[in-house]
């Protein structure tokens, strides 16, 4: 059974010498939301742009709908798109910024019907009331929504989202992520949402797409992302992983923290050892930990996050060493500062990556 | 110390620059207001009376100083400048959208299009007259060869302006009606052109003042009827009087009352413009 309503198939995307997508294939299901998640230049604004037809690839074919759009002009593409910085029409109110595809589109819907469908977009992103407002006269949220329903009105199967949040503050940003989950359960659409955010990208995600240089390189649910990174800039950018420099031999990690048995590592171009934040241990300098990793490190600071406490440790040359502890386990130990203190994990938790690994 | 100077200075300066601007008319204003028929366009007025504004509308009994011939020319003359105005700013719009984009020969073309208001004016006209008289073997008309110098002398300036108005135009209002399912066209129409209304506007201002006062070119190229330029420079060959005074406050006046409405449509456009630079702001 094909489920996939949207395939691209070795899309390659250059601007002059820069390579900006490199054969980036993929696929996607129905009603799914997919994230994409890279560093900025990532190309991950350019793979959308491409999809939504407003940048055309040298090579690879683009399918939706079961019909290849490689070659169709955006207006003809039926695929929404919701800008980062809203793009408005700023000489229009919020009703007719939601009608306008309706009204100016290929089927002309009649302004009475247009501006009852428009209603209930707007009504369905929380802004009955405002209709006859201008788009400058409403705060950044409310613009972000406008753009939301503006999109919707037309009722695509597939919608772009490109860092929408990205605008919005911290507590905006969290409401408009529970919105946008229940309106897309509401209406059953496609969503690929383009972010810098590796929060928003496993909080919102059905699967997370991580980019980096312009290739795809690790595709999977949230959970697989963050639990077996494909490679070390996966877990780089994933911002939960302690990264040690150092070799793989025989089996073996040797880095600043020791030697450690690696039997289970993950093939990657280059050497490197990564141990999430929160199974970070911290012992007092006397301890012996019996057998595993022991890395000698300095106390700076912590910071409370609410649910858990980030501490932060250097080990030597500015390496940076941080530890994740979450409140629900107990309460947290106190530490003193430029006091040494012995990190350790379980080294079977830990993540290793080398170039002479099988897999 | 130095703004001590410095300040009176440019401030003197200024001054004098708009005497030297405003010079002129205020002289013009003030012999307009002359007794007629008999007073000179000299200094002392004799008794101020309005003779000569009556003179060119025809309203004072028949004299010895015959009614100025301007009629015809000054109909002309607008209608010559409504129809460069329109040509160009068309142009203008459309060939500055085609550069958005940098295609082959962009460079080339731009200068290509930028000659036409670098070019002496007395050689366009004398030329174009040659190229219609002894190659193409047309007649020489105001609406016909000056229409196509004025064309060729004003597209530059509505092309510059709107390639400088769509050079700061942000292109994804644009990207998003087409993701509405808007086609490029009605998105031109419905998005595009209501925002760089104020450009269009600038641009049809310059396009049709610039022709409406437009000499050298149509000198050569208008053939048997006069623009209104040309019609009052030949009444400065034969005897000069007030009269021309009184039809140049009135034309003057004219300019100023065009300046207000572009004014206060701009205020209208510039509004929304900063409507648009807000929603930028933000982003």
């Amino acid at each position: 059974m094909d489920t996939s309503v949207f395939r691209l198939e070795g899309v390659t995307k250059r601007y002059g010498d820069l390579v900006a997508l490199n054969d980036a294939s993929l696929e996607v299901g129905a009603n799914e939301y997919l994230s994409f998640l890279g560093p900025s230049g990532s190309g991950k604004t350019t793979l959308l742009r491409v999809i939504a037809g407003f940048e055309a690839p040298e090579t690879g074919r683009i399918f939706f709908d079961g019909r290849d759009i490689t070659n169709v002009q955006a207006h003809e593409r039926g695929i929404g798109f919701v800008f980062q910085n809203f793009a408005l029409f700023p000489h229009l109110t919020v009703m007719q910024n939601v009608a306008f595809g309706l009204t100016n589109g290929k089927t002309r819907v009649p302004t009475p019907e247009a501006e009852g469908r428009a209603a209930e977009m707007i009504e369905l992103v929380g802004l009955s009331g405002m209709e006859g407002r201008g788009v400058d006269q409403i705060s950044g949220g409310q613009r972000q929504r406008v753009a939301l329903a503006r999109t919707l009105a037309m009722k695509p199967r597939l919608v772009l989202l490109d860092e929408p949040l990205g605008a919005l503050d911290a507590n905006l940003r969290s409401r408009m992520r529970n919105e946008l989950r229940a309106i897309r359960e509401r209406l059953g659409v496609t969503f690929l949402h383009v972010t810098g955010s590796e929060t928003e990208a496993l909080a919102m995600g059905d699967r997370v797409v991580v980019l980096d240089r312009g290739t795809i390189i690790q595709t999977g649910t949230p959970g697989e992302i963050y639990d077996r990174p494909a490679s070390p800039d996966v877990a780089h950018f994933l911002n939960r992983f302690n990264l040690f420099e150092g070799t793989l031999s025989n089996g073996s990690f040797s880095a600043s923290f020791g030697t450690i048995r690696a039997p289970a590592a993950t093939r990657a171009d280059r050497d490197c050892y990564a141990v999430r934040y929160d199974r970070v241990k911290v012992l007092p300098l006397s301890a012996k930990p019996a057998d595993g990793p022991a890395l000698k490190a300095t106390y700076i600071a912590s910071e409370y996050l609410g649910s858990s406490i980030m501490s932060f440790f250097d080990a030597g040359q500015g390496h940076l060493i941080e530890m994740e502890h979450h409140l629900s386990l107990g309460a947290p130990e106190t530490y003193e500062p430029r006091q040494d203190y012995l990190l350790t994990w379980n080294p079977e938790q830990a993540i290793v990556f080398g170039r002479e690994a099988a897999i | 110390m130095e703004s001590r100077f410095i300040k009176p200075a440019l401030g003197v300066y200024v001054a004098l620059f708009v005497l030297f601007l405003y010079g002129p008319f205020v002289v013009l204003t003030i012999i307009s207001f002359q007794q007629g028929p008999d007073g000179g366009p000299q200094f002392p007025i004799v008794e101020w009376s309005t003779y000569w504004y009556r003179q060119v509308f025809g309203l004072t009994p028949p004299s010895r100083i015959a009614p100025l011939p301007f009629g015809e020319a000054l109909i002309r003359s607008l209608v010559l400048a409504l129809m460069t105005m329109v040509v160009s700013t068309v142009l203008g719009v459309m060939s500055a959208q085609a550069f958005r984009r940098s295609f082959k020969g962009s460079t080339f073309v731009f200068y290509l299009i930028v000659l036409g208001m670098m070019v002496p004016g007395v050689l366009t006209g004398l030329g174009t007259s040659l190229l219609a008289n002894n190659i193409i073997g047309i007649e020489r008309h105001w609406y016909t060869t000056a229409f196509a110098t004025h064309v060729a002398y004003t597209f530059p300036f509505a092309f510059l302006v709107m390639l400088a108005i769509l050079n700061r135009f942000d292109s994804s209002v644009e990207e998003a009606a087409w993701s509405l399912g808007v086609d490029p066209w009605t998105t031109f129409r419905k998005v595009t052109f209501p925002l760089i209304f104020p450009g269009v506007l600038s641009a049809m201002l310059f396009a049709f003042t610039l022709s409406l006062d437009e000499f050298p070119r149509t000198l050569f190229a208008s053939g048997r009827d006069q623009t209104l330029p040309l019609a009052i420079y030949g009444t400065f060959s034969v005897e000069i009087h007030p009269n021309i005074f009184a039809f140049g406050v009135l034309t003057t006046l004219f300019s100023f009352a065009l300046l207000s409405v572009y004014g206060i449509l701009m205020a209208l456009s510039v509004r929304r413009a900063k409507k648009m630079a807000m929603q930028e702001d933000i982003a």
